[in-house]
């Protein structure tokens, strides 16, 4: 099944193109959205929740149409908001049960499935505690599982890791590449943490003023390098220029020597030149290209620009 | 650590749902209800209930009165009818609309929760309707229950129940109409107004304002304008349509030296008057839902 199609969307405002004749194809997994700030992404994700009607084209969400059928879609799907969306003065195990009946679940089966959700993202006593208090950690757990608590079959989750410090960005993530892989829910994340689109995603689809730039696999986008990474415990310099004066090309990267590969006999050249230099050999691996490499470039403009605003 | 220890403990999995997905009219159903339990602060805190716990046991007073007398007096002795009942209480009635309309649509628009409602299994106008219906049917227990409570207190003044119930029954039926005719009004004002804006405090004071400033500017109008204009002036006025609409349900022409008996306008046209303000705050709602940015 199509998890997402879209033809030729486009979302105009006054003196601006939000979203500019997207037209794109997916396929269930965890997908990936990142772009700049105002590139379209929580347009794009407004659009297939019918939170905005397009100016022109059409989209599909699990085969059915975002416009014509949306009650219907919307029973199946799951939104995670950027921004806070919690009411402050009731617990979040009466909001989130009340919003599993919104989304067409019978009353003892939405109070079921909320005591099981939020058990899940790691909400146990503070559950029945008013919102108001809640640590913004906590209001993120809550707001991932009224996202979930209808069991969608595709959620959108716009910056899930917002605001998180990073062990509560791991979790996050972590519960984000379970629910996709153990429960067999679709989830397009919008984030602009490149890092987290590689941890947990298996697509990426990346737009710019409102156009498509690149939808493929992750997995296409990291092939392996043609260099080798050595760690070792002990003065990496030594290393290096012994190295090099076999005529191999090093670089020095941190605590890490980054070797280009030439030949099959370079494995064995390293490894006899460490055991030589009486060093412990960390780790010797061929690196994989990593997403932030493919955006260095773009990434550096805009910091230049936001530097200068 | 100890989070994630107990969460290995409670973990029991997570189930997909097989069950039925009832749609649309399911979650109004579930969202007028959440609502109406939120207006009475069911289910909140205890800061929730206050207001409106204590403006609906207020609006009882008058009614209980009567009934107390009719419990201790041996006569008959009928202190309060029922058409002059909302004259007593009608500003209980606009605090209470004051009090739980912004909290009713204000507060999802305060939270940001709207985008939640309308990405899920239900329209815009639906959410619009569920607020409505809930405020409605709030403003008609505020009404009927004193009516009830006032109506055996009355009865049981003549110390003869059941002979009241058979003359007076006919009362029922106007009871009822000017009670919901008030609580459509009512609602639909104080939601139109209140859904305009997040900020609490504003839309509280506009609406009072609105049920206040409307009636006295009514008054003074009828006192010092030409009267053939001025006494068009209350058919805009929420409290002297609750009164003209009342009278006019209970078929009692009101006092010549009243408001209303000086105006001389045929009972009816305040029953229309409010129908038309009713039906007019709903549309401002729909619309108002129709284009506000989720």
């Amino acid at each position: 099944m199509t998890l997402v199609h879209t033809e030729s969307l486009t979302k105009r405002y006054p003196g601006v193109t939000a979203l500019d004749g997207l037209t794109l194809e997916l396929e269930p997994g965890i997908i990936g959205l990142v772009g700049a700030n105002g590139a379209g992404k929580s347009t794009l994700i407004k659009i297939l929740l019918g939170l905005l009607e397009p100016t022109s084209g059409r989209a599909e969400l699990l085969g059915f149409d975002v416009a014509q059928q949306g009650i219907e879609l919307r029973q199946y799907v799951g939104y995670m908001p950027e921004h806070e969306c919690l009411p402050t003065d009731v617990s979040a195990t009466e909001f989130v049960a009340h919003m599993a009946q919104i989304s067409g679940l019978p009353r003892t089966a939405a109070r079921e499935r909320t005591a099981e959700t939020l058990r899940l993202v790691g909400l146990f006593e503070e559950r029945y505690r008013e919102m108001r208090g809640y640590s913004t950690g906590m209001k993120q757990r809550v707001k991932l599982a009224q996202a979930l608590v209808h069991d969608p079959q595709l959620m959108l989750l716009d910056e899930p890791t917002n605001g998180l410090d990073p062990a509560g960005r791991d979790e996050m993530l972590e519960l984000v590449g379970r629910i996709s892989r153990e429960f067999g829910i679709a989830i397009i994340m919008a984030s602009h943490l490149l890092g987290e689109i590689e941890r947990v995603c298996d697509h990426l689809v990346e737009i710019e003023g409102g156009r498509l730039v690149r939808s493929a696999p992750i997995a296409s986008l990291t092939e392996q390098t043609q260099v080798l990474a050595v760690e070792v415990d002990g003065p990496a310099e030594a290393l290096a220029l012994r190295l090099r004066e076999h005529g191999l090309d090093v670089r020095e990267d941190g605590r890490l020597l980054l070797v280009q590969v030439d030949d099959d006999g370079l494995y064995d050249t390293i490894r006899d030149t460490v055991v030589d230099l009486g060093l412990g050999l960390i780790r010797l691996e061929q690196r994989r290209q990593r997403l932030e490499d493919l955006f260095r470039a773009p990434v550096a403009v805009e910091e230049e620009e936001g530097a200068s605003v | 650590m100890s989070e994630r220890a107990a969460g290995n403990i409670y973990d029991l999995g997570y189930r997909n749902y097989r069950g039925v997905r009832l749609g649309r009219r399911h979650a109004l159903f579930a969202l007028y209800v959440h609502s109406l339990r939120g207006v009475f602060g069911i289910g909140r805190g205890i800061s929730s209930k206050v207001f409106p716990i204590g403006l609906a046991i207020v609006i009882l007073v008058p009614a209980a009165f009567q009934l107390g007398i009719a419990a201790i007096a041996d006569n008959t002795i009928e202190v309060l009818r029922a058409e002059d009942y909302y004259g007593y209480v009608q500003i209980i009635l606009a605090l209470f609309c004051t009090a739980v309309a912004p909290e009713l649509v204000g507060r999802d628009q305060r939270t940001q929760t709207l985008p939640l409602y309308f990405s899920r299994a239900l329209k815009r106008d639906d959410y619009a309707l569920a607020k409505w219906g809930a405020l409605v049917t709030a403003m008609l227990v505020l009404t009927v229950v004193p009516q009830a409570v006032l109506f055996v207190g009355n009865g049981m003044a003549g110390n003869d129940l059941s002979g009241y119930l058979k003359d007076e029954w006919e009362q029922v039926p106007a009871i009822l109409g000017s009670a919901l005719l008030l609580s459509l009004m009512t609602a639909g004002i104080g939601l139109a107004i209140a859904a305009q804006t997040s900020r609490r405090a504003y839309s509280s004071v506009a609406i009072l304002a609105t049920f206040v400033l409307a009636s006295a500017i009514a008054a003074i109008l009828l006192e010092a304008s030409d009267p053939d204009v001025g006494r068009f002036s209350l058919l805009l006025s929420p409290f002297h349509l609750v009164r003209g609409f009342t009278l006019w349900f209970f078929g009692v022409s009101p006092d010549a030296e009243s408001q209303i008996g000086r105006a001389d306008l045929p009972g009816a046209i305040y029953a229309m008057s409010a129908l038309l303000i009713a039906s007019l705050t709903i549309i401002l709602l729909l619309r108002r839902y129709q284009r506000i940015t989720a």
